[in-house]
């Protein structure tokens, strides 16, 4: 197939750039991975959008990690967002081996396409800009701000900074975004539309939206003294830690990696997406058929048999309909099948920026999954554990999986490279 | 698994829209058969402070829609939009709604749209009353915020369990949506795709567009000598896209072929179009490319022309980059000169402004007093509309924010012996 879903070239991961609450680069956040321990930190509370009693916890990128991948001149000019996409680009296309100071290196033969996955866009210049709007005049706000408040900003800026002159896409679909962004624009290299691809995900947590989340009861709190974790598929989960962050594939053919050289972390078997209708525009629906049929058309397309796959990098990130919905999806899909072991990074990285894409990427090149942080009391109820620190052989096959609120889902099956 | 048919092609079997002409395809031809914009005074918020005080708002929506879709009350302006444009194309496609099993679970249904700003005039009313008041703000305001919203919506009332994806790349996201459905059918992913756009008008974009200076304080005038920006509208546009020989096999009418898509970066500037009109060229070559058509068989264009001087400069451009000589004299459709800039939808509302145009064998024409460009020497649709009974293709394009280009092209359908 040379389009969504099945691909009929093979495709590479061949670079990673990430940026979030682990720090800058692969190294932290794969030490982090292996430790299994929540990365977050305490949100500043100042401004007094948050409810007394509500969640005070993030994972938030730490100050200094992007030094060294923005000038000055162009930080100044780029919003959040856009300065996490920008240097994660450069982070993965150094990662692969890509000259990123020569453009025309950076750009490859066939043109590099951007395929920019973001939850929220760029928040900080939106609510400045809504303030200057709406409580100063309209002819006070900022042209240099509006233009950085677009959702497809940080996706431009990228393009900018090394010369991408393919196709340049911004998906907005909540926490399935990122995954369909790694399969859209794995199916742009395979239909020959773009010789390389810059695809992920990239958000910002500011204090506003964090306390918006807290409102509607999606984050995490910590009730009766103990501590505010995610707890995914705990029988205590009470909501997601938020996080922020970039992270960047670099996704080549197997021609264009041959031809410069370079050396793969995993290779992209497959990928698919569904939706649940019943899902309400805020929450999980109970679709898990629906979505079993997704998913199983996805692992069809890869060939591969839910017994072939060696581990789950899930998108649970401990809220109470989400990881019952995709305890729901992995054993309808399973029925009958031990499930394989269940990975669930964002109780470490936190949800949005990109750290549970980047989770899979580095499971699939074979980076060790440590324990569930919170997850010290499986719900009985969903039927699944996930992974507790013990050690496992290094996969084969991954499958990554996201459902997210309002209903749209997505996996990813990625191989051994 | 559908088998790969890379090459099938792909039928446009039903089109819904709703912008500043009103609500439905009937009004949409009308207006543009008229020529006359429908850009003027609007309500939809205070503008009293902002720099400019025009917009082709959509008026009142009819008052049975509220009953046939349920929870129309609490979906935001650019939902109901949506809703309404998806309930119209699917109807004209002459699809059962919602879709029953055998379509869900067999045939794959997708939803491909584009937004800029999704719910985000609700938005400002509760980021309004939250900064003053956060106990006071109604927290359901905001569910409808997200910019994924209109398209979800559509494919919730729908019953859609196939894939659903949002684009939003400003003003290229409605064009980009067709792109993906184009290949998610082409490919065998879904039988029927369910692609457009919807936007509202929000304060954000009134007076973030203001603030580039980029609206114009009179109806925009596309390629005209004194053009002085853009003018807003907003609305939703949905395309009905199904296999060529699927359409045929149910007894359903095409009313085009969209026969291929391209994108492109400009890798220039966040606001500024490459002047040279290098990456608008590059869409349109790849559009044309994949559509397995030459420069010399398109008909006529449905050219972006936001009536910013810099951006319908550097279109011309890409025109002539693509056309050559042909460029000056081929026929030109400016519909946002009649419903202004729908943002995130404007791809996919010109787009079915272009098929009604192949379907109808006549081009929309727009008016104007003022003179022409001498530095743009283009053969704009002016006045009365153009017949071209025998027009066989057509491109429309869409130049965004960021540098973002698509286009998109489509053919007549001229039967099954042709």
């Amino acid at each position: 197939m040379d389009g969504p879903g099945g691909l009929r070239e093979p495709v590479f991961v061949t670079g990673l750039g990430t940026l979030g609450a682990w720090g800058s680069g692969c190294d932290g956040l794969a030490a982090a991975l292996a430790a299994g321990a929540p990365l977050a930190v305490e949100v500043d509370r100042a401004a007094g959008y948050h409810l007394p009693g509500g969640a005070r916890r993030a994972c938030l990128l730490p100050a200094g990690a992007l030094a060294g991948w923005l000038s000055p001149a162009e930080s100044r000019r780029m919003s959040p967002p856009s300065k996490l996409a920008v240097a994660a680009s450069r982070m993965g296309l150094r990662c692969a081996g890509i000259d990123t100071a020569d453009p025309a290196d950076a750009a490859g033969e066939a043109g590099t396409a951007v395929v920019i996955a973001t939850a929220f866009g760029p928040s900080t210049n939106t609510e400045t800009l809504l303030k200057q709007i709406l409580f100063e005049n309209p002819e006070a706000a900022s042209p240099s701000l509006f233009m950085e408040s677009v959702a497809n900003a940080p996706a431009a800026q990228i393009a900018i900074a090394l010369k991408a002159r393919g196709a340049s896409l911004t998906i907005c679909q909540r926490e399935a975004g990122p995954l369909i962004a790694l399969g859209t624009g794995a199916a742009e290299i395979a239909a020959g539309r773009a010789g390389r691809v810059l695809a992920g995900s990239v958000d910002e947590m500011t204090p506003l939206l964090h306390a918006l989340l807290d409102r509607f009861g999606a984050l995490a709190r910590a009730e009766a003294g103990g501590e505010e974790l995610a707890r995914p598929f705990d029988r205590r989960r009470n909501g997601f830690l938020a996080g922020e962050g970039g992270t960047i594939a670099v996704l080549e053919s197997a021609a264009g990696l041959a031809a410069r050289g370079g050396r793969a972390l995993a290779r992209i078997l497959a990928w698919g997406s569904a939706f649940d209708p019943t899902a309400t525009p805020s929450g999980w629906g109970g679709g898990h058929r629906a979505l079993a049929r997704g998913l199983r058309r996805t692992l069809e397309r890869a060939g591969v048999e839910p017994a072939g796959v060696d581990l789950v990098v899930s998108g649970a990130a401990g809220s109470i309909d989400g990881d019952r919905l995709e305890a729901e999806v992995l054993r309808a899909v399973w029925a009958g099948v031990p499930l394989p072991p269940v990975a669930a990074p964002k109780a470490v990285t936190g949800e949005y920026g990109g750290g549970h894409l980047a989770a899979a990427v580095l499971a699939a090149a074979g980076h060790p999954m440590g324990p569930t942080p919170g997850c010290e009391e499986p719900d009985p109820g969903l039927g699944l554990s996930p992974l507790d620190g013990s050690p496992l052989p290094p996969p084969s096959v991954v499958l990554a999986t996201s459902l997210a609120a309002g209903g749209a889902a997505a996996w990813v099956v990625l191989g051994r490279a | 698994m559908q088998p790969d048919q890379p090459d099938r092609r792909v039928a446009v079997t039903g089109v819904g829209a709703v912008c500043g002409l009103g609500w439905g395809i009937p009004p949409l031809w009308a207006g543009l058969r008229a020529g006359q914009p429908g850009i003027g005074p609007f309500q939809r918020f205070d503008h009293s402070q902002h720099r400019t005080h025009l917009a082709a708002e959509v008026e009142a929506p009819p008052a049975t829609l509220a009953r046939v879709c349920p929870g129309w009350r609490r979906l935001s302006i650019a939902d109901r939009f949506a809703l309404f444009a998806a309930l119209e194309a699917v109807e004209t496609a002459g699809l059962a709604t919602p879709f029953d099993q055998d379509d869900r679970e067999e045939a794959g249904i997708g939803v491909y749209f584009g937004s800029s700003t999704g719910g985000m005039y609700e938005s400002e009313l509760f980021f309004a009353e939250f900064l003053r008041d956060p106990r006071r703000a109604r927290l359901s305001a905001l569910i409808p915020q997200q910019v994924n919203a209109p398209g979800d919506a559509v494919a919730r009332h729908l019953g859609v369990t196939g894939p659903v994806a949002t684009y939003s790349s400003a003003c290229a996201s409605g064009a980009l949506a067709l792109g993906a459905a184009l290949a998610a059918v082409r490919s065998g992913e879904v039988e029927v795709a369910i692609a457009g756009g919807s936007d509202s008008l929000c304060q954000l974009t009134y007076a973030g567009f203001n603030s580039l200076r980029s609206v114009d304080e009179v109806p925009c005038r596309p390629f005209r000598a004194e053009r002085a920006g853009m003018s807003f509208g907003e609305g939703a546009a949905v395309l009905v896209l199904e296999p060529l020989e699927r359409a045929l096999a149910r007894g359903a009418e095409p009313l085009a072929v969209l026969a291929g898509a391209g994108a492109s970066c400009d890798a220039h500037h966040m606001t500024a179009p490459d002047p040279s009109g290098a990456g608008a060229a590059a869409a349109l070559e790849a559009a044309l490319a994949d559509a397995g058509l030459a420069a010399g068989t398109i008909d006529f264009v449905n050219v972006h022309g936001t009536g910013t001087p810099l951006n319908d400069a550097a279109e011309w451009q890409a025109l002539r980059r693509v056309f050559g000589e042909r460029a000056g004299g081929m026929p030109l459709v400016a519909t946002k000169a009649l419903i202004g800039h729908l943002l995130g939808c404007s791809g996919a509302i010109e787009a079915v402004a272009t098929v009604l145009c192949l379907r109808h064998g006549e081009l929309h024409p727009v008016r104007w007093d003022g003179a022409a460009d001498p530095e743009l020497p283009v053969a704009l649709v002016l006045d009365d509309p153009l017949p071209l009974a025998g027009a066989r293709a057509a491109v429309s394009t869409s130049l965004a924010f960021g540098g973002s280009n698509a286009a998109l092209v489509f053919s007549r359908w001229m039967g099954p012996a042709a």
